[in-house]
């Protein structure tokens, strides 16, 4: 389903040119629970960012349903990511101004539909993170695992093929951590695939496979 | 989109604030200086009533005597005066009045018809003025010299003055001015009425106006301060001189003071003109201030949310919505400070502030024209922010904490 080829990442600032992923070679089917570890600086989050179209590589190819990606516009790009992903990141990226469940509204925003399907598609994801009665707090009102919970109905109100989670559970105490991981194994039965940034070996063993970064190369 | 958008709005107050009132207070100066030049301009394009041109004015002073008390000397001298002048060549026709078009300040009077209050500006003219200022009458007649027999004094009244005292009723024959038996005015009936009489020039407002009739050698009557004087087209300004020598030889004691009223008619334009020139470069500053200041804050805003905007891209916004989002956002901070400033202006209509000076259709199109200018503010100092916001690249943005 997702394909890497040759995927090089380098970061050119003034001065400095870091080299963030190196030639990595990925395959990920449909329906896989992929996890990505490795040590701070490695390079998980340039290649969950790669292989969620939200930047474009310095060399070598992705491609999506078999298709590349190079040549996709703007605006195919943002409908892929639209449709097609979801992501979770590890600061939870809520909008404070909004309430949960206008935050879960978001990805529906750039789709058409109708204000009462938006509303009833973000309270059925809310309820299927356990999040039913706190839909009109604000973010800053919930606690970190609530948050995650709330970013996590935001990944997968659109019911995407994909969810990209980087490092979902990082900020959490392990059990909230347990507890998102038991919502990320539940959407995986149901036929979503994920790929998962971890740190945690414990987490990284509940998914299928596991992929080893270091210093931006593959190892093993 | 827009609810979500209006919520947004809502839920950042505090940082809109600051932008609301801007676009407020700016709606507030642009709506008073469009209104005005509007104004203005309705009013230029109605007819004046009147022609000025080949017109000249005499302002007559008889060095004696306050505003109210006369001679019958001076009242023969200036009888002599306009059949003096009457002789002349160049001189089509001659009248005395009150004033000359286009002066500066006004006679106003007030008076009660039908239990109701009407004003009107007053001018006090001799039977040719007519004549002179080339005008028609639309009904009834205009004074005659045999008028000044009537017992009661007769008066000619424009037709807004018409309008507002008895409405699509026939005026003529009627009493300008209820009976009242403590006020010394003889009373007034109405003869004729004219075409709005402009007498304040093209850039006035509507005014009710009414001619009295100014007996020219009558003991009762005030000698005119101004003789108005229509000479053949082309005639030289050199006739001033010899003018003025005539007259001269008719009351040494007197002074004259002569100019054609082209000359007084831009005086008046000047004079108008002025606030809505000076209105007008100070709501023009006032704007690029605010376009800058508005600018400013908006990109400041962006700053504060890029990582916000960095979400959106991440999760299925093109640069094109991204950027639409932006404007759009803008322009509902911007209907709310429109709507504000409105129910504010709108207060002026309802207290009658302007009574009937100001049309409504002239109201109207100034708060148009002030809305219109507000957005038009509005998406010039969003267009840089939001292309900028459209450029944030997802993984970058959100990158950091
Ligand atoms: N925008 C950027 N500009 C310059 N260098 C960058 C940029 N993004 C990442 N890097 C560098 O690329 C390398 C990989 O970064 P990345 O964020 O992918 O690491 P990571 O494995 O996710 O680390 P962590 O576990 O701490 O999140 C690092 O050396 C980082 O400094
Ligand atoms: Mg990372």
């Amino acid at each position: 389903m997702i394909q890497l080829e040759r995927v090089t990442k380098k970061y050119r600032t003034e001065r400095v040119e870091t080299t963030a992923l190196d030639n990595v070679n990925l395959t990920i089917d449909q329906g896989e629970f992929v996890s990505i570890m490795g040590p701070s600086g490695c390079g998980k989050s340039t290649l969950l960012h790669l292989i969620g179209l939200l930047d474009a590589p310095s060399g070598g190819s992705i491609a999506l349903d078999g298709k590349p990606v190079e040549r996709y516009g703007d605006r195919a790009l943002a409908r892929v990511r639209n449709e097609r992903l979801g992501f979770v990141f590890q600061q939870f990226h809520l909008v404070a101004d909004l309430s949960v469940v206008d935050n879960v509204e978001i990805p529906l925003l750039y789709r058409k539909t109708t204000g009462k399907e938006r509303r009833r598609a973000a309270l059925a994801a809310l309820d299927r993170v356990g999040l039913a009665s706190r839909t009109h707090h604000f973010p800053g009102q919930l606690s970190g695992g609530q948050q995650q919970r709330v970013a996590i109905a935001r990944a997968i109100v659109g019911k995407p093929a994909v969810l990209l989670a980087d490092e979902p559970t990082g900020n959490l105490d392990s059990q909230m951590g347990d507890e998102i991981m038991g919502i990320l194994q539940e959407l995986n039965q149901e036929g979503t695939t994920i790929v998962m940034v971890t740190h945690d070996p414990r987490l990284a063993e509940r998914t299928h496979r596991v992929v080893r970064l270091f210093d931006g190369r593959q190892v093993q | 989109m827009i609810r979500h958008l209006l919520k947004l709005v809502w839920n950042r107050k505090r940082a809109n604030a600051l932008i609301l009132v801007e676009i407020f207070f700016t709606f507030l100066v642009v709506f008073a200086v469009g209104t005005l030049g509007l104004f203005l301009w309705d009013n230029a394009r109605r007819p004046l009533g009147f022609d000025w041109q080949d017109v000249w004015a005499v302002r007559v002073n008889m060095q004696a005597g306050s505003d109210d008390t006369f001679t019958a000397e001076q009242v023969e001298t200036a009888a002599r005066l306009v059949r003096e002048v009457e002789t002349l060549a160049p001189v089509e026709a001659v009248t005395g009045a009150m004033m000359e078009p286009f002066a500066f300040g006004q006679y106003t009077s007030g008076r009660t018809v039908n239990g109701r209050r009407v004003s009107m500006s007053v001018n006090e003219v001799t039977a040719s003025f007519a004549e002179v200022m080339r005008f028609d009458v639309v009904r009834g007649r205009w004074f005659q010299p045999a008028d000044a027999a009537l017992a009661w004094r007769p008066v000619v009244i424009d037709e807004d003055l018409a309008r507002e005292a008895w409405g699509e009723e026939d005026p003529i024959g009627r009493r300008l001015g209820d009976p009242d038996p403590k006020s010394p005015e003889p009373e007034r009936r109405v003869i004729g009425v004219v075409r709005d009489f402009r007498h304040h020039g093209e850039l006035s407002g509507p005014d009710n106006f009414v001619f009295y009739h100014k007996r020219l050698g009558h003991p009762q009557d005030r000698p005119p301060r101004v003789l108005l004087v229509r000479v053949r087209p082309g005639t030289p300004v050199a006739f001033e001189e010899e003018l003025t020598r005539r007259l001269q030889a008719v009351a040494h004691e007197w002074s004259f003071e002569i100019a054609p009223l082209a000359q007084t008619r831009e005086s008046a334009f000047r004079l108008r003109l002025t606030p809505l020139l000076v209105g007008g470069i100070v709501a023009f500053f006032l704007l690029l201030m605010v376009a800058l200041g508005l600018l400013g804050v908006l990109w400041q805003n962006l700053l504060q949310r890029t990582r916000e905007i960095g979400l959106r891209r991440a999760i299925g916004a093109s640069r094109a919505e991204v950027h639409r989002q932006i404007i759009l956002e803008q322009l509902l901070l911007t209907t709310l400070g429109v709507l504000l400033g409105t129910i504010v202006v709108i207060q002026l209509p309802v207290l009658d502030v302007f009574g009937s000076v100001l049309r409504p259709q002239v109201f109207g199109s100034g708060l148009l024209s002030a809305s219109v200018a507000m957005y038009l503010l509005a998406t010039v100092c969003a267009l840089y922010p939001s292309t900028l916001a459209g450029r944030v690249q997802p993984a970058e943005a959100l990158r950091y904490e």
